[in-house]
Formats: C-alpha cells, structure tokens, sequence
C-alpha cells in the first residue's frame, strides 16, 4: 500500500493545482459557451449552439479573424525568414557570435509592455524616431499606430523584432545538429555555398522549420499584449486580434456565454494545427512512455 | 629541425593567420545587431533627456537627467508594482518548481499503477492555450472573494506542465545506479529525491527556473483581469496604466514614460546575463519536445 501512496502524494500538488486551473476551466468554459449568462441576475440558460451560431454570423467576429490572419501573415514568415538568416550568421560557436546571439535573443525574454512602450515612441507621429528617420530621407511621414492603414502591421513588426530571437536560437541547434562532414563532402564536389543550403540545411532542416512554423502560427494567433498596449485594438477596431475581441466580450461587456465561445473556436482550431504537426507532418514524438 | 621543417612550421603559421581574424559572418552580423539593439539604447537615451529636449533639434543630452526616474517613481508607485511583481514571480517560481520536482520523480523513476495515464494528463495542458482558462478563473477567484490579493495572482500558477515534462525527461537520464546505495541506507523517495536527484539536476532545474521566472515577469492578461487596484498591480500592469493616463491625459511626457519602461526592463536582463546558458539550453529543449 505504502508503495501506491508516497508516490500519489508526490504527483497530488501538481494534478490538483492543474485539476483546478485547467482541466475544470475547460470543461467550465465549454459549459458555458452553450450557456446565456445573466449578466445581472448570473443566471445560466442552456441555449446549446446558439453562442456559436451568433458568432459565426457577427460581422465583428469576421473582422477579428480577417485582422488575426493579417497578423499571422505578416509577421509569421518574415520572423523565420530573418531567424534562419541570422542563424546562419551565426551558427558557429565563437565568443563574438554568443554575445551577438545575447542581442537578438534579450528582447524575447524581455518585458512585452515596456517593449510596446518604447516602440509606440519609436512609431509616434511627431517626434518619433521612425517618422524623423523617414523624413530625414526625404520620405512622407505616418501616423502609424493612429491610422487604420498601418497600425496592425507597426504591431506585428514590433511581434518580429521580439519574437525573432526564439526562432533564431531554435535554428542554430537545428543547425548544429546537422552532421560537418556533410557540408565538406558537398565542398569537396565543389558545390556552392547556396546550393549547400539547398541540398544539404534546408531538408535537414525541414523538421526544425515546421515546429517553429506551428509554434509561432499558434502564438501569433494569441497576440495580446502588444495590441493592448500598443493601440487597445484602435484605431476604428482595425487592429481588434481574436484574443482582443475576446477580452472585450468577456471583461467589458461581461458575456461569458459569447466570450466562451469565442476561445472554445479559437482553441479548436489551434488543437487542429497541433494534430496536423504531429499527423501530417509525422513527426516522432519524444515524449516517449517507456 | 630541419630548415624543410621549419619553413612548413612558418607557412602553417602564415595560413592560420586569417583564421584570427574576423569571419564574414560576424561582419554582416554586428551592423544588423547595432541596428537591432537602437531602440532599446533610444530608450535609455530618451529616459535622460529633459522633455523640452524632445523638441530641440540639438538635444542637450549632456549631463544625463535622472529626474525621469525619480519622477516615474516618485508620482507612481513602482516601488509598490516592483514589491508586487517579486514576491509573485519569486512565489511561483519556488512553489512551481517544487510541485513540478515532485511529480517529475514519480513519472521518471518510479513505478505506479496509473502513472501513464497521469503523464499524458500533465503532458496535455501543454496544448491548452491560456487564454480558455481566463473566465472560469476569473469566477472562481471572485467567487472566493480573492481579486486583488496575491492568492489570485499565484494560486493558478503553482504547476507547470511543461516544467514536469521538462524535468521527468531529465531525471530519466540519470542511472538508476546511483540510487542503490541510498537505497541500502534505507532513504525512502523523499530522501533520495532531494539528496541524490535533485543536487545531480541542478542545470535543468535552474533553467526551468530562470525560464519560469521571466516568463511570470511578463505575465499580462491574468493580473490584468484580477488586480484593479494599486496595491496590487504588477510592474507589467502598472507601467501599461501608466501610459494610458499619459495618453489619454494628452501629457505624453515621454522622457518620463521611458525612465519607466527601462526600470522595468532592467530585471529581466539582469537574469538573462547571468543565465543566458541554461535559459538557452531550456528553450532548446523545449522546442525539440
């Protein structure tokens, strides 16, 4: 007996802080999300998909989507296309190339709103430093994040400058794990430095790319924090990400039953990318229970 | 040595020469990392400016300012949102580990019926985006009566799926030899756990560690649902507040806003210097999961 309990009471502080704070939460919200929630009176109605149905026909929802695609678009492939680049700058392991690797990767653990603080500065119309730079060059200045035009794409280049170090440091142990006598066999056939990238990093590589594919689709999709600050989802809702639009339905207007639908939609579909990693792409999961 | 021998030695020498110096890489490299690092170096410079300055096209940056700082935390409580933010992220940063520790040993190394099954529990929360969890946490803490208190801003925090997966893929690694003689000793799971596997995992746990702290540091919308109050904001919460009064008040005194967002940057690299290696080997870690 003693054998099954000192072990149990191991795990119990996990599972039950998890049990609590997660697995209830997701049972809770999909409850909810097939529930009208009184607002004054806190009452639960059970109107099956009705929430679900509302959403799929609300024109504020559409946009919201529309908005997020927009952002993943624009920040997902140029974040891993200048990772890589960076990446193979500086694979190889030298004390110059960790200190420059220390550069690119702080702003990833650093603080979102002071970064979104510095960049709204960086962005201001009058005196920021973007818009002087433009000038200086003789170019017309922006409003940037007080135009509908161009806000959301300031917030996702703030995403990139952020974001990129994750990707790069996740390159260079790709890169690292890809065997050196690969590259000098390819030398001593006398390929080229691009036709090396090609043949030998790009498909050994293939793995690494479509995780940090999945990962920063999944991440983007949940943008918050740098929108909430950046622009509370102005000007005109023209930067409102599914997570903003959920925050308002839930925090200001307090409509858990619609609130709830909104994130058991947007967890589904981030299940379904998650399925299609580990399907599709037939990956060998690590996590191995032996 | 033979004078064959020693003009080969002064060749080699010759040849390793361009070895010593500079490689391409690093030469694209620096100017594009200088370009990166501008807007935080703009930030710390703007934090010293008087704001008069802002508007003069010859900045008076010399002698630095440092009102900006006093002012920031002197007509906002940062020293509050700082005290607030430290005894969170230090709370759930010990107290998570400690759960995670614990639950890691039994996945790792020790047989229990069910054990699996519990794994695969843990393992699934990784795929549980957070934000799902927000208003039925939300009701639960107001149910309690805990908005505004620590409770609200620790309690949901105090396990990590990842944290237990990350640390029972490392205790795995370690031979069940070493055990054994503790085992003779007659030192149960708790002994062995925290005399043997815990001091011979030091490096993983303090990535976690470091990984997990920064991370809370960070944390956004959960203190934002739960706090409303001075008192109890974080340093995230009150450095956001702060830049909206200042906006919607038309103020805008940057040179003050910035002595703000640079205090509050200020921890995080601290941490990031001094842990950059077991951060990195974390996050490597992590996403070969």
């Amino acid at each position: 007996m003693k054998r099954v309990v000192v072990p149990a009471l191991f795990v119990l502080p996990c599972l039950t802080v998890l049990a609590i704070f997660i697995y209830w939460p997701i049972f809770y919200s999909f409850y909810l999300s097939l529930h009208d929630v009184n607002l004054l009176s806190g009452r639960q109605r059970f109107v099956g998909a009705e929430n679900f149905v509302d959403l799929a026909l609300d024109d504020g929802f559409h946009r919201s989507v529309a908005i997020t695609a927009t952002f993943v678009l624009a920040s997902v492939p140029l974040r891993l296309a200048l990772a890589l680049f960076l990446a193979q700058l500086l694979v190889a392991e030298r004390p110059a190339n960790r200190v420059l690797r220390g550069v690119f990767f702080l702003p990833y653990v650093s603080s979102t709103v002071a970064i979104a603080v510095v960049w709204s500065w960086l962005f201001n119309t009058d005196l920021g430093l973007i818009n002087l730079t433009i000038g200086a060059l003789g170019g017309s200045p922006q409003n940037w994040l007080y135009d509908a035009d161009t806000a959301l794409y300031a917030v996702a280049a703030v995403n990139v400058w952020k974001q990129l170090g994750y990707d790069m440091v996740i390159f260079i142990a790709g890169l690292q794990a890809i065997s050196p006598t690969l590259y000098e066999a390819a030398r001593i056939d006398g390929a080229s430095r691009l036709h090396q990238f090609r043949t030998i990093t790009l498909p050994l590589l293939t793995p690494t790319l479509l995780f940090l594919l999945v990962i920063s689709v999944i991440d983007s999709f949940q943008v918050f924090t740098l929108v909430n600050v950046m622009t509370h989802g102005g000007p005109a809702l023209s930067t409102d990400v599914i997570v903003n639009f959920f925050y308002r339905l839930a925090f200001v207007r307090l409509d858990y039953g619609s609130a709830s639908a909104v994130v058991i939609a947007l967890f589904l579909f981030l299940l379904g990318l998650t399925i299609l990693q580990f399907g599709v792409l037939g990956r060998k999961v690590s996590y191995d229970l032996d | 040595m033979t004078s064959i021998d020693l003009r080969v030695a002064a060749q080699q020498t010759v040849r390793e020469r361009p070895r010593l110096s500079i490689p391409w890489t690093t030469v694209i490299a620096i100017p594009l990392a200088v370009l990166f690092a501008v807007p935080m170096l703009y930030a710390v410079y703007v934090s010293l400016l008087d704001q008069s300055d802002l508007m003069s096209a010859t900045p008076d940056f010399w002698p630095p300012n440092i009102d900006n700082y006093l002012t920031a935390w002197s007509e906002h409580p940062f020293a509050r949102y700082f005290l607030n933010s430290i005894i969170v992220c230090g709370a759930i940063t010990i107290g998570s580990m400690i759960t995670s520790i614990m639950a890691a040993y039994v996945f790792a190394r020790v047989d229990m019926p069910g054990r699996n099954i519990l794994f695969m529990a843990v393992v699934a929360t990784l795929m549980v985006p957070t934000h799902i969890t927000l208003v039925p946490n939300y009701l639960t803490m107001a149910g309690f009566g805990l908005r505004n208190t620590y409770w609200a801003l620790i309690l949901p925090f105090l396990a990590s799926g990842f944290a237990a997966f990350f640390l029972r893929q490392h205790f795995k690694t370690i031979p069940k030899e070493v055990e054994e003689a503790a085992k003779l000793d007659g030192a149960g799971h708790w002994r062995l756990l925290w005399t043997i596997i815990v001091p011979m995992s030091r490096p993983a746990i303090a990535a976690i560690a470091v990984f997990i702290f920064l991370s809370e540091w960070n944390s956004y919308i959960w203190p934002l649902i739960v706090t409303d109050t001075d008192d109890m904001r974080t340093v995230e919460i009150g450095l956001a507040r702060l830049f909206a009064e200042e906006q919607e008040g038309g103020i805008n005194n940057w040179p003050m806003i910035m002595a703000a967002a640079v205090t509050i940057l200020i921890p995080p690299t601290i941490v990031f210097f001094f842990a950059e290696r077991y951060l990195v080997s974390g996050i490597t870690m992590g996403g070969n999961r």
